[in-house]
């Protein structure tokens, strides 16, 4: 056996299930995209089996691009989402991982305290907030409102105030279940989970930072602002741009807070998109997933290459 | 340990104050999930029950037959902990091959792997379903959660182990050989004693992410293999007339993953950003 036999076998298990995993279902992905493929069809019993005689070419592309109203409407709104959750991460956690980076009593509960969003089941995080903090009338948003509303009208009764407070309106509890709210909700609820991790990220990497060059900023002057803006977000660039990329990558193929926060209620992502059509036209759910795979892929180029550059040293 | 500090007296209590105040916001759901599992159904959508309330552990004690917690608890404990033991099995030889006989392929071979992990999972969720349904007839089976759990985790793994290894002097390793040790026993007797710590936080991430897991395992089982994500999934109950029982259900449900997370806060870091961020 020669010398690079047996580093090379012992990659091989690895090496060979992931090839598989990926190549298999994608290949039929690919597949089922270019023909007619329809699970239900009492008009052409043909196409509910999958057959190469019911060749489409690029049908399937074309109708999920132009004529299924709701592609463009889930590419922007899976974009939307996952944009307002990188936007508000990145910005709650750079502040906290500052916040947290000094020391001061009880930090080590406070990161405890800090952390734990992330580790919990996105179907419990989903069903916790939509019902139990959300909900308009039984969760907390509507016991607030309600909370509100009560003491305003006893405030009415009062003497003197009691006619300024008259003039106050009953407020509306918001209803997380529409369309576009429901939205709303699923990206409080994301940020929610995924701010401790970018906190986590970001405090990893202020722990690295050069503090005698903070010091000597200190000693010419600068002020925190200035540290802060100078040294600090230049040392943060890099892992700034993994938060974005890991998240993007996590967040495009959404799916168990959607199905639990919005389903049927119109507010859908890609992957949910395509878990519509898998209920029927396997042809429309194909070429949309190769579609999903370009958008992820887009992303995951920028982050490949990045964690592959340093990789060797 | 800031040698110069410039912190005012002001500052000093002011900025603890705020990230205690922030750090309870944010524990503030997992707070309420579990002190609303000690209220009866009854009491937690009543307001004049909010903060004040007999506490009661009915809704703990009758789990079993409100969800058949146990069964979906089990199926979630049994696919986790073979998914990661698997994952190891696998991970272990891998990325000690590729952290010790480098070739010049292996960094092309490991961002491959990591680019398996962004696969959308959606885009080939009918043909999973159809491979395993129709064709290997293994749908809704422990054998395939297993199998789906430890592929979609592989490559964080290899990964995670790969930086581990990488960490401990190549001459160890060319030490063992010297005396003629086999690489099993290499593997065995010397890799995994000096990366044990290692070894153990990756075995623990991969297990939290197992369990975790939310498309997969509610896409591609029906009763016999479906695990915790399943349960819930299927109780979104917008209704709100079990309030109680279903938070105690979803305490017993991340409860444990929560704490065994805390304990690996540290290594999260280095397993989502493949070693990208020290």
């Amino acid at each position: 056996m020669s010398k690079r036999t047996v580093p090379r076998l012992l990659q091989t298990p690895a090496v060979l299930l992931l090839l598989i995993w990926m190549l298999i279902p994608l290949g039929m992905t690919l597949y089922f995209s270019f023909i007619r493929y329809v699970l239900n069809s009492l008009r052409r019993p043909e196409w509910t089996t999958p057959s190469i005689s019911n060749w489409r070419g690029f049908g399937n592309y074309e109708y999920v691009l132009f004529d299924s109203k709701d592609f463009w409407f889930a590419v922007q709104n899976s974009l939307f989402i996952v944009c307002s959750i990188l936007i508000l991460t990145v910005i709650l956690g750079l502040a906290l991982a500052v916040l947290v980076n000094r020391s001061f009593p009880g930090r080590g509960i406070v990161r405890v305290l800090l952390i734990s969003p992330f580790f919990v089941m996105p179907a419990v995080n989903a069903v916790l907030w939509i019902n139990m903090i959300l909900d308009p009338v039984l969760g907390l948003n509507g016991l607030a409102i309600e909370g509100i509303n009560e003491m305003v009208r006893n405030l009415r009764d009062f003497p003197v105030l009691g006619a300024f407070f008259s003039m106050w309106p009953e407020l509306e509890p918001i209803s997380f279940r529409a369309t576009q709210t429901s939205a709303y909700a699923v990206i409080m609820m994301v940020t929610w989970q995924w701010t401790p991790f970018a906190v986590l990220i970001f405090m990893t990497s202020l722990q690295s930072e050069d503090e005698s060059q903070k010091e000597a900023a200190i000693l010419d002057g600068a002020n925190a602002w200035s540290r802060f803006r100078n040294l600090t977000v230049p040392h943060l660039a890099r892992p700034i741009a993994i938060v974005v990329m890991i998240q993007s990558i996590f967040h495009l193929s959404l799916y168990a807070e959607i199905e639990i926060t919005s389903r049927g209620n119109g507010n859908k992502n890609l992957p949910y998109l395509i878990g519509e059509f898998t209920s029927n036209n396997i042809g429309a759910a194909s070429a949309a997933g190769i579609f999903a795979v370009i958008l992820a892929n887009i992303v995951a180029i920028f982050l490949l290459r990045m964690v592959g550059k340093n990789l060797m040293d | 340990m800031s040698t110069v500090d410039q912190t005012s007296r002001f500052g000093r209590v002011f900025w603890p104050v705020l990230a205690w105040v922030v750090a309870l916001i944010f524990f503030f759901p997992i707070f309420w999930m579990v002190f609303t599992s000690f209220k009866t159904d009854a009491d937690a959508v009543k307001p004049e029950f909010l903060f004040t309330f007999k506490p009661t552990l009915d809704n703990y004690l009758n789990m079993t037959d409100n969800y058949d917690y146990w069964r979906f608890a089990i199926n979630s404990v049994i696919t986790s902990t073979f998914a990661t033991l698997f994952a190891l099995v696998v991970g272990i030889p891998a990325a000690y091959a590729m952290a010790f006989n480098p070739s010049r392929h292996t960094k092309d071979i490991l961002v491959w792997m990591l680019s398996t992990k962004m696969l959308p999972a959606a885009a080939v969720l009918y043909p999973m379903t159809f491979l395993t349904k129709n064709f290997l007839n293994i749908y809704d089976t422990h054998f395939l959660i297993v199998l789906v759990l430890c592929l979609i985790n592989l490559p964080i793994v290899i990964w995670m182990l790969f930086t581990y290894f990488k960490e401990i002097p190549k001459e160890i390793i060319e030490a063992g050989k010297m005396d003629g040790v086999t690489t099993w026993g290499e593997i065995k007797d010397i890799l995994i004693p000096l990366a044990w710590g290692g070894v153990a936080s990756t075995a623990l991430l991969c297990f939290i992410f197992c369990w975790n897991e939310a498309y997969w395992t509610v896409r591609l089982t029906t009763t016999e293999a479906a695990t915790l994500s399943k349960l819930i999934e299927g109780n979104r109950a917008p209704e709100g007339l079990f309030f109680g029982r279903l938070s105690a259900v979803s305490t017993a449900a991340v409860g444990p993953i929560v704490v065994l997370g805390w304990f690996c806060q540290k290594q999260l870091v280095r397993g989502l950003t493949f070693g990208a961020v020290k």
